[in-house]
């Protein structure tokens, strides 16, 4: 997990998906994580998996960097697969492909928008004080990982990390994660003060950064939509499930064709550093 | 890896929704506790820690998947309901980066929050039998037990999915599939054979809770020396 990249990737992107709302990209991800739930065709789930990567590379981020991300919960459904193993490798694709799947949606979600603009649409349904927990994670997160960071460069520098004395690397390591503690919780709560101070209510102000619906929305909408109904449909008529391939085919070619547009005026990767 | 993050589409659905159900159930509870306790202390220390637990889980340890995850020190620090609250912040976060499924954060709140509140009670418990001044041998031992269990909860929660007779019914069961699917590549009605799952979650687990024990039981007494108010309230 590279926080502090996707939460680049999320505040400095420039594609039709960062100018969207946070709202409609959560919907989304919902339906694309409701399709994989009722989906068990190896082809459809696989064509949904193509599709999302097709989506990272309209986003015109590092699209390998995206993958790898998304591809964590791979190690824990290949447990889950290798459990159920019958001899078949369609159950355990299937099994892999559901949590890839639901793990890039919800990437391509947090790489487009930033946290506090996903936060604050989430804020209704939850508590204060979770909301509150939320806005002071975000908060302390890169403050801690700051933190880390320096830490880290502090005990390579000091020799409090070198190879073959993991004993003592790892008594260092531990107590430089209390100090990391301990030094958090005063700045986090000279923050927390400093909010109160100001004002703070308990109530998470999104940025307001895009306001408007657009074309981005209906563009994210239409695509979840598309994939939720497909999914639908193969599950209510299982005669349909015949059609799988053509689904796959189809998104196998807009792959291409994406990949073919988006390198082509060479901005591959890298439109987001302008 | 001491726990494990289940991913989404490998449970049935009224096993994800009872995991939503338990843990807006618990999650109230927890927030009635701690609008009892001191509120503008303990929101603070519950944005730290959660940040701290996240943190940890970006350090791999031993590659691949076995990071910290330091949930027992939350339970530890916070106490029960404040650390069951941080816990769910964070499954709520990690989903975001698809470190565990979006539609399981119910379940495994449950799993993880668990860990926090055994490992407060354990906690406390050793204490008061081992009276050491260190810290070190209580917290370790805390948080061994409390990974243990934790996992032995997970894998409960997967065999209660899979001994369902709900699993009969399709939509988003274990392995999912039906008996009148007619598609080859749509999967057959097996579900996942639960002993060859547990043999190979305790066969991978013990390495990360060794790491986790001696970390959390490192990181409590190094905490325990410059803030002991954190650990022990009572000295504040």
């Amino acid at each position: 997990m590279d926080v502090s990249t996707i939460d680049y990737y999320a505040n400095h992107g420039t594609s039709f998906l960062h100018g969207a709302r946070a709202l409609s990209k959560i919907i989304f991800a919902g339906l694309v994580i409701a399709s994989v739930v009722i989906s068990s065709s190896f082809y459809l789930l696989l064509a949904v998996y193509v599709l999302l990567l097709t989506l990272v590379i309209w986003t015109r981020l590092p699209v390998l960097k995206i993958v790898t991300i998304a591809a964590y919960p791979a190690i824990f459904a290949l447990i889950f697969a290798a459990a159920s193993w019958n001899g078949s490798w369609v159950s355990a694709g299937v099994i892999v492909l559901k949590a890839l799947s639901a793990a890039l949606a919800m990437v391509i979600l947090i790489v487009t928008t930033p946290y506090p603009d996903v936060f604050s649409s989430i804020e209704p349904v939850l508590p204060r004080i979770i909301t509150e927990g939320l806005f002071l994670t975000y908060r302390s997160l890169f403050v801690l990982l700051e933190l880390t960071d320096n830490l880290v460069k502090g005990l390579r520098v000091r020799g409090g990390l070198t190879h073959g004395r993991y004993i003592k690397n790892v008594v260092n390591f531990s107590s430089g994660i209390g100090l990391l503690l301990v030094r958090g919780l005063d700045i986090s709560e000279k923050f927390y003060g400093v909010l109160n101070v100001r004002g703070y209510s308990g109530r998470i102000s999104g940025g307001g950064r895009h306001e408007k619906t657009g074309a981005g929305d209906f563009t994210a909408l239409l695509i979840g939509v598309l994939i939720f109904g497909a999914a639908l449909a193969v599950k209510i008529n299982r005669g349909l499930s015949a059609y799988d391939g053509y689904i796959l085919a189809l998104s196998l070619a807009v792959l291409i064709l994406s990949t073919v547009y988006v390198i082509h005026p060479n901005t591959w990767g890298r439109a987001w550093k302008k | 890896m001491s726990h494990m993050h289940i991913p989404d589409g490998v449970l049935p659905v009224w096993i994800v929704t009872a995991g939503w159900v338990v843990t807006a159930l618990i999650l109230a509870f927890c927030i009635r506790r701690v609008s009892t306790l001191e509120l503008k202390r303990k929101v603070p220390l519950i944005g730290i820690i959660s940040a701290l637990m996240i943190v940890g889980m970006t350090l791999e340890i031993v590659p691949i998947a076995y990071h910290i995850n330091l949930t027992v020190l939350a339970g530890i620090v916070l106490g029960p309901a404040p650390a069951f609250i941080s816990v769910f912040i964070v499954d709520l976060i990690i989903s975001m980066f698809g470190h565990g499924g979006v539609t399981v954060v119910g379940l495994n709140t449950i799993v993880i929050g668990a860990e926090a509140v055994l490992g407060y009670y354990l906690f406390q418990l050793f204490r008061e039998v081992m009276e050491n001044k260190s810290m070190f041998r209580e917290a370790s031992l805390a948080a061994f037990l409390s990974l243990f269990l934790c996992t032995s909860i997970m894998l409960g929660i997967v065999y209660v999915s899979n001994v369902s007779p709900e699993k009969m019914e399709s939509i988003g069961h274990l392995v999912t599939g039906t008996g009148s699917n007619t598609n080859d590549l749509n999967i057959p009605e097996n579900g996942i054979n639960f002993s060859r799952f547990a043999k190979t979650v305790f066969i991978l687990c013990p390495l990360g809770w060794i790491l986790e024990s001696v970390i959390t039981g490192l990181v409590v007494k190094y905490v325990f020396r410059v803030r002991p108010d954190l650990i022990l309230p009572e000295r504040a």
